[in-house]
Formats: C-alpha cells, structure tokens, sequence
C-alpha cells in the first residue's frame, strides 16, 4: 500500500485560498451552480486533510467526469462553443482536481491551473482593477508554492507572503521590459468570444421604451478625446450611432436590403457618388474614442466622421461599422467635420426610403401634419412649427412614459403627452414623412461628462439619444432635435441635470458613483479613478503592434531587421546574464560587519610587512605575537586589538550610532599603527 | 598557543570583571601546581571543567600523576571526596552502596557507597566491566541512583574524575561514544618538561606534596563561580565562530561522524568557564581555542582510525583550517 502523502498544512491553505481568489470573479459570471460545485469541493478538500472525508472513490470520479461531459456539452448547445463554455469546463476541472490531490505533483497542477484561471480573467477585462487583482492571484499562488517547498514544520505564513511579494516584485521589471519588447503576434486562433452575453448599449432597433431603459444605466460606453484646443459645448455632442429609417408602427430599423441586387445597387450608388454626395466646411476635429465592448459592429461618432486610420467601413448613411462586433475595448481615431451638407441630391432609393410609412392607423398625426404643412410655406417651416407644438403645448420630457397602444404616434401627440426622447424623435419623423419630406431617425449619444483630470470626456449609458434628420432641397439632411424642444436642459446641461428629479433615472445602479455625484469627494473620487482607467487604456491596453513599433522607431530610429536583432539579443544576454548571477548568488555570500571588513584590512596591511595573522589565530593571540616580534608596534596593536576585540565580542548589541563612533575610533588608531609600519617595511627591506 | 592568553589578560583589558575571582583561580593553580609540577594548563582546564559542573576524565599512561592531579584538585576545592578503584570484577553496588540487614533492629539499612561523595575519583574506569562502568555513569548523568526501587540524591555539587589508561593497553574496556560524552573533558598529561622533571626529581616524595595542598576555594565560591559563569557573554561573531567549527566536523570524509549538539554545548559551557577564569565576562575566541582539544578531542574519531589518539589531530584541524572571520 502506498504511503499517503500529507500536503503541508500552510500549502494547503495557500492554495485554496488562491484557488477561492481565482474563482470568486469567475463566479460572477459563470452559472451559480458552478461556484456551488467548486464551493463544495473546497470544502471537502479541507474535510479530507482533517481526517473527516476519504477522497472520491473511483466510481465518484466516474460520475464527475460523465456530469462533467453532460455539462459542457449541453453547455455548448446551449451557448454555443465560447469562451464562456471554455471558461467553466476548465473551472469545473479545476474545482475538481481539488478533491484528486493526492501528491505534490497534484498540487503543482492546481498552482499551474491557478496561473491559467488568471488569464481567463484577462480574456474576459484588462481593467487596471483586473490587473491589480490578477497581480494578487498570482502573488497567492506563488505563495502556495513556496509554502509547499518549505519543511512542513515551519509554519511562517508572513515569511512566505513576503518572499511571494518578493519574488512578484522581482519579476516585475522583466514583464515590463517582455511587455515592451516582445513581439505582438496575433493570435493564432480566435475563441468565439462571448456568444452568451447580451449586447449593450444603442442597438439597431427602436422601439418606445428601449433608450429610457438605457437611461437607467450608468455604464460607461465610450471616452472621447479631442485633440488639443477643440472646445465643443454641450449642445454639440451629438455622437451619432446609427440612422433608423424603416418604421413599422411601433418599432424603427434599419431598413436591411433583402436582396443581393438592392446590396449591390446601393453599393454602387455609394461608390459612384461617395465624394459627391458629401459637402464639408471649415476644418475637422480630430478625437480619440475608447468604445467599451458593446458587442455589436456600429461606432459613434460627431458627424460627419471621417475615420483616419481606414480599418472601417462606411454605411450608407454615413455610419461607421467595425469589421465584426466589439468584443473588447477598442480604441479609435476619428476626424469629423462638424460643417456638413450630406446628400444634397437624394437619390431615389433613399427617398423611398425615407419617406416610407406603415399602412394604416395615426390619422390623427396624418390630419394634423397635413393641415400645420398648409399653414406654412415652407417644409423648413413646418419643421420649425412641429418643434414649436412641442415646446408651446404641455410636453413633458421624462422616463416614466405612459403605456401607448395600437396608434403610438396619435396617443403620443394627442394623449399622454409625456415620454422620453425616442417618442419625440419618432412622432417627429413621423409627422415629417406625413406630408412628403424625406425625415428618418438617429440613434446614438448626446452630451458627456468631462474629466477634469486627463482632459477627456464620458459618455455614460444614460447618455443615450434618439432625434431625427429631415432632408430639405439644397440643404441635405439636416439635424432637428425635438427633445432640446421639450427640455432645452437636456441638450444644454445633459441629462442628469433634466432628470434631477425623475426616481426612475439610473435606477439599475442604485450605488453607482454617479448617483452621487451631489457629494464632492466622492464624485472627484469616481472622476480620478475613472483618469486612471483611462490613462491604463492609453498605455497598456492599446500597446500594440503599431505602437510599439513606433516605441522603437522612436527609440532606435529607422527599424531594421538588424536592430530587431540586435536588440532581441541584447535583452538574452542581459536576461541570461542576471540569472546567472541569480544562481550564483544562490550560494549564501559571506556577509561580514564593517569591523570584521575593517580588522581583515589590518591583517592585510600586516601580512605586507611580514606579520601573518595565522588561519584560526585568535586576535589576542595575534596581538601577542606582534608585540613579541615587533615591539615598536607592541602599543598601537594593543590598543587596537583591545578595541576589537571589545566592538566584536564584547556585549551583543550595539547601537547603529555607537557603533560608527568606536569603528571611527578605531581608524584612529589604525592610523597611529600605520604610521609606524613603513619604517618596518623597510627595515624588512633592508634587512 | 593555546595557553598564550591565561596569563597575560590581566590590567588594561577591556569587559573585565572583578578580578577576585581570577586571582583565587590563580592561587588554586598555584597551589596544585606545588603538587603536580609543570603542568599548569592542565590544571587550569581540570578547574575549568569542574566549574562548568561537568564531569573529567584524565587519561594517560600509568605513573604520569593522574591520581596525584585529582587529590589536589580535591584537596584545594576543599571538597569531600571518595576514591574508587576500578578493577575487573567490581560490581555496581560497590559503587553505589549495598543495604546489609541489621540484626539488631531486623531491619536491613541502607550503607551508601563510595558514589555518595562530592568529589568521586574513579580511578582506571576502563579495567572494570561495562556492567559497572555503567552505573557509574549513569549516576554521572542523573546525579541520582536508585538502589533498590528507593532513588536517591547525590550530593550538590558532585563531581566525577575518571582516570583511564589508554585503551590500547590489555585488560581494559574501552569506554563507548556514548559514554565518553558523558565526560565534559578529557585531558592527557603527557610527560613533564625536561624543567619540571629535575624538580620532581630533586623533591623527596611524591605524597608529601599532595598531602601539603591547601584548600583555596570553599564550596560557595566554587558554586558562585558555576553561577557567574552562566553570565558570561558569547557575541554573535563568537557563535559565528563556533557555528563554524562544529559545522566544520559534520559532513566531513575524514570525521567519522560530527559534533552532537551536547557537544557544542559542552564547548560553550567549558568557554564560558573559561573566560571567566581568564577575567573576562565575554567570550574570545583564544577560549574556545583553549579548552577544544579537551572538550571534543573524545567527542570526534577519524574515518581512518589508526590509534585511539585520532581525535587530537581532527582537532588540531579544526583549530587550523577554520579562521575567526569567516
């Protein structure tokens, strides 16, 4: 029978508590019964080093493997093969091996697994909140490993965290230097990422209710910033997402092409016409956006938005789409020219478009659009009419809207006469392509916070807007947005300021930060910490190919494969030389005191004029045979022997102060001894 | 060498104590030195090994002054003492005591043995049996015995000097490690310089010599003097330096085997008298150097063992390749 091996107690505490570190932001987004499962197991593992439990006998170990084969594979039909199923297959192996260590090499699996578990964690954020957490992972489990590899009798946890900390601090230069030089090389396959989550943010659709939903989150959705001297008001920001043109009664879409010749027509409308179709004035402004992960393709930006690095794809409607969802923060460039004429001349496909209605029903909205257009002259006018309706009857602009029924547009106008900005942007489309005028909606953010700190702007989930574009002869389309009718606060000061009082603002983030943002400490606090994920972004998270490319241009000029290499040698030389000297510094040095250093010295100047101090030759014995062969020496030598022998073996702890003044006394009369040696010399010399 | 220091540390000396002390050492040296001409180092390691409390074995050839050595060292601690002679058919209860059945009262009373002395001189432990030899050590160690089912004290402070000829002589049994650690120290003599010798020879008899010996110290100073040298300071360049040493014993081809932890106690313990003696209240290396060759000269053997001295050259090895900076 073999013997069993007994984990050492602190190793096994260390590694469970790395193990419950690695899991416990996993949990969060892995189904609960996986964090039940891993729960157990850690229990029992601790069950089984009291004593009180056996490990799983061969047919539990069976059964473990068959759920887990249930659960992964009904796991992948369920939400597809992902990194979501990848990431709780391997965390309910991991949970699993808990319960199986049996020998030290188990335990090496679970640390290494630890290791792994932490840069799923990276797959899923690369917050500075992330990195600082996975930092801490990593420190426990290197603990655990250090834990293991002491004497099971020693049971010095601060002693291991400190060499851990030790260690990870050590080993910190070099993943800066690896971080900076190593080459970026894309990734050899790609995990589907998160085919379970749900998107966020501004979507293609939009039904009433959708963005006053958003507008009760206070998620992050983008930082912007502008290149220096830009100065925008409030009422500028208009990040446009998308443009809705088809309505159905109740919801706005995009109109999608259904056939391939509508695709291909479309397109070459757009390649024929792109430069035609558009009209700038005065210069652009340049900005960065950092869009969190929306997981949808479509960007936002001021329009007309011009990307400068052409990694996307225009739309039809001056979109910009990334090429495949936004899986990840990603960071772009944008030039946008703020004076703009698009689509001077409509064509006729959009026009039809545009000015299409659902069959039937609002005919009240249908009157009442006919007889404002009779009223004036112009369709300008009569656009500037609707938003004075707006303004001039009792609107109210708040989240809480009245349940609508078959005829929206007419219960909305007529009604209830309170919603958010979407049932605004709708009725106002609507009662624009009532009488002919080419109108559709715009979906996207308004307004943003500024931060003070690193000069950037927020824009939060409440920021979500919907107005509208009404195309006029000779002008294009043109921005209206009848919400800044109904509440001029929201456009001007933004939306926190319109919904000061409105309960159901922000309601998902009941103790978000910004829900504080009335108490100053707090709200600097949000806005520092905010300055610093952004600057975490600017620097780590967006350190790719290009720029570290641009890092060494910068650095070593023009880069040529030879410097490449160059330089990729010099760091081996430098990374083999440093271990080496690590190894060589394994071997405990000799660490004398400065009275040791300083009586060895003396030994030498000694040894120079023919007086050996003998290997093992105590000093008082040394200082005896000196004044027996040279007794001109006879009294400095004593004194000195006297004085080292006191600093040395004398009393067991001296002060830091006291001590520098006996070794200064001491170099006194080490002088008064040097003094006399040369003429010893040469006696010797000549003798 | 190794004796340079005992002298000289006496004025101008740094953490000295009160020189009391050294100086009655020094009387006591004196005083056995009347007895035991030439021979003052030894005396003064046979002192210091009582005053640490542990136990001497002297050992030599027959007629080099062992038994003289340990009478006045009796004589001059003014201590009680028994003398033992080891033969080859003593028994234990000659040692320890037998409890004989008086007639007259019929009841049988217990007449303690020669063991029950402050000062216990066995002479030639190694001629006796192993049998007895343990008995003897064992109470060396406890400083009980029990006779009897009945466990009794030996007096405070109790002191034991074996005498043994070198093993290599017929008729005797060897003392085992075991035993042999037991003994704080263990000195040789060796013969008397050429100067002690003409005195010797000059003198009339031996006896007289040992019988002038006066007492020096009294029971209290030798037991205030164990006390003091408790006190004494060993600095961290000190154990450093000792640390060396026993480090330099273990693991070594030539070294049988290394120092025991009793060991490096003992070379401490002895040290510490040592530098006492010397009137000083911390340790210098010169006192370890001083007792070693005593203290551990038994404690270690050769791998290659060609004689029963193979010790004394390990040491001097030690004292040799080991410096007092590392």
């Amino acid at each position: 029978m073999e013997l069993s091996y007994q984990i050492p107690r602190p190793a096994l505490i260390w590694t469970l508590v790395a193990v419950v570190l690695v899991l416990l932001p996993q949990s969060i987004r892995m189904p609960i019964w996986i964090g039940v499962v891993a729960l157990f197991c850690v229990c029992w593992r601790v069950l089984i080093h009291n004593g009180k439990l056996n490990y799983p006998s061969r047919k539990l170990r069976v059964v473990v493997v068959l759920f887990t084969l249930i659960v992964s594979f009904s796991q992948i039909r369920n939400i597809g093969i992902g990194l979501d199923s990848a990431a709780s297959l391997l965390a309910l192996g991991f949970v699993f091996k808990l319960i199986e260590m049996r020998h030290k090499r188990d335990i090496y699996v679970v640390i290494s697994l630890c290791f792994v578990m932490s840069m799923v964690a990276f797959l899923y954020s690369q917050s500075v909140l992330t990195t600082l957490y996975v930092a801490l992972v990593v420190a426990v489990a290197m603990g655990a490993m250090i834990a293991l590899n002491r004497s099971s009798s020693v049971v010095d946890n601060r002693g291991t965290a400190r060499l851990a900390m030790k260690i990870a601090a050590q080993a910190l230069p070099l993943t800066i230097v690896l971080f900076l030089v190593f080459p970026r090389i894309a990734p050899l396959w790609a995990v589907p990422m998160q085919t379970g989550v749900n998107s966020t943010g501004v979507t293609d659709e939009m039904s009433p209710g959708d963005i006053s939903q958003l507008a009760r989150s206070a998620e992050l959705a983008f930082r912007v910033q502008f290149e220096d001297g830009v100065e925008l008001t409030h009422g500028q920001l208009y990040w446009r997402g998308l443009v809705l043109d088809h309505f159905d009664g109740v919801t706005w879409r995009r109109s999608r092409n259904s056939s391939a010749y509508s695709v291909a027509a479309s397109l070459a409308d757009f390649r024929i016409s792109y430069d035609d179709r558009i009209r700038t004035l005065g210069e652009p402004v340049s900005y960065n956006v950092i869009l969190e992960p929306t997981q949808q393709p479509w960007l936002f930006g001021l329009h007309l938005a011009e990307d400068v690095n052409d990694e996307f794809f225009s739309g039809r409607n001056f979109e910009l789409f990334n090429n495949g969802r936004i899986t990840q923060r990603l960071s772009y460039d944008l030039r946008s020219y703020m004076q703009n004429q698009t689509d001077v001349l409509l064509l006729d496909s959009s026009r039809n478009r545009t000015l299409e209605l659902p069959d039937g029903g609002n005919e009240r909205s249908l009157e009442f659009a006919i007889g404002l257009r009779a009223s004036v002259s112009t369709d300008r006018e009569y656009a500037n009419s609707v938003l004075a309706h707006f303004r001039q009857n009792q609107y109210f602009y708040t989240l809480n809207a009245p349940l609508l029924g078959e005829n929206r547009i007419d219960e909305f106008l007529f009604d209830t006469m309170a919603g958010f900005c979407e049932h605004y942007a709708s009725s106002f489309t609507y009662l624009m392509r009532s009488v002919g005028i080419p109108a559709r909606v715009v979906v996207g953010y308004q307004g943003a916070e500024a931060n003070p700190y690193e000069n950037y702007l927020m824009v939060y989930q409440y920021n979500a807007h919907a107005w509208s574009e009404v195309w006029f002869e000779g002008e294009g389309w043109v921005r209206f947005d009848p919400t800044g009718a109904v509440s001029p606060t929201r456009i001007e000061l933004g939306v926190q300021e319109a919904l000061r009082n409105d309960p159901a603002f922000m309601e998902d983030d009941l103790f978000s930060a910004a829900r504080f943002g009335g108490i100053g400490w707090l709200n600097a606090m949000r806005l520092r910490l905010d300055a610093i994920e952004y600057e975490w972004n600017q620097l780590v998270v967006n350190y790719d190919e290009d720029v570290q490319f641009e890092l060494f241009e910068r650095l070593f000029g023009e880069v040529t494969e030879q410097k490449v290499i160059m330089l990729m040698a010099t760091l081996a030389f430098i990374v083999i030389v440093a271990v080496g000297f690590t190894v060589i510094n394994i071997e405990p040095r000799i660490q004398r005191t400065p009275i040791d250093r300083f009586y060895l010295r003396v030994c030498r100047e000694l040894a120079k004029i023919n007086l050996v101090r003998r290997r093992g030759e105590g000093p008082i014995a040394f200082k005896d045979r000196i004044c027996a062969e040279r007794p001109e020496l006879a009294d400095a030598m004593a004194e000195l022997t006297d004085m080292y022998v006191k600093l040395n073996y004398v009393g067991k702890s001296v002060s830091g102060a006291e001590q520098k003044n006996e070794m200064q006394a001491l170099q006194t009369v080490y002088a008064k001894l040097k003094t006399k040696m040369p003429a010893l010399a040469g006696l010797r010399r000549t003798g | 060498m190794l004796s340079v220091n005992a002298e000289k540390n006496t004025a101008g000396q740094v953490g000295l104590v009160d020189t009391k002390l050294s100086q009655q050492v020094q009387t006591t040296v004196a005083e056995v030195g009347n007895a035991l001409l030439g021979k003052d180092h030894q005396i003064r390691l046979a002192l210091c090994c009582l005053f640490s409390g542990g136990h001497l074995l002297i050992e030599d050839l027959p007629g080099m002054g062992k038994t003289t050595l340990s009478y006045a060292l009796a004589k001059a601690l003014g201590l009680s003492y028994n003398r033992i002679q080891g033969t080859s058919d003593l028994l234990p209860a000659d040692i320890l005591g037998i409890s004989v059945f008086n007639q007259t009262t019929s009841e049988f009373s217990f007449h303690p043995g020669p063991i029950f002395s402050q000062l216990v001189l066995a002479d030639e432990i190694n001629r006796t049996t192993p049998k007895t030899q343990s008995a003897l050590l064992e109470a060396m160690e406890e400083r009980q015995v029990t006779i009897e089912g009945e466990t009794r004290m030996l007096p405070e402070p109790f002191f034991v000097i074996a005498t043994q000829n070198p093993v290599t002589l017929a008729g005797t049994y060897p003392l085992p490690e075991s035993q042999l650690d037991r003994f704080l120290m263990r000195l040789r003599l060796g013969y008397p310089d050429q100067r002690a010798e003409r005195e010797l020879l000059e003198m009339n008899t031996e006896r007289d010599k040992v019988e002038a010996v006066k007492q020096c110290l009294s029971l209290e100073e030798v037991i205030a003097f164990r006390r003091q040298s408790a006190e004494v300071s060993a600095s961290d360049s000190l154990l450093d330096y000792v640390q060396r040493l026993i480090a330099f014993t273990r693991g070594k081809d030539e070294f049988h085997f290394g120092l025991s932890p009793r060991g490096s106690l003992a070379i401490m313990r002895s040290a510490k008298t040592w530098a006492l003696m010397c009137g000083r209240n911390h340790v210098v290396p010169e006192d370890v150097q001083a007792i070693l060759p005593s203290v551990v000269e038994h404690r270690l053997r050769a791998t290659s063992e060609d004689d029963g001295h193979s010790g004394a050259s390990l040491v001097q090895r030690l004292l040799n390749e080991v410096d007092i900076i590392e």
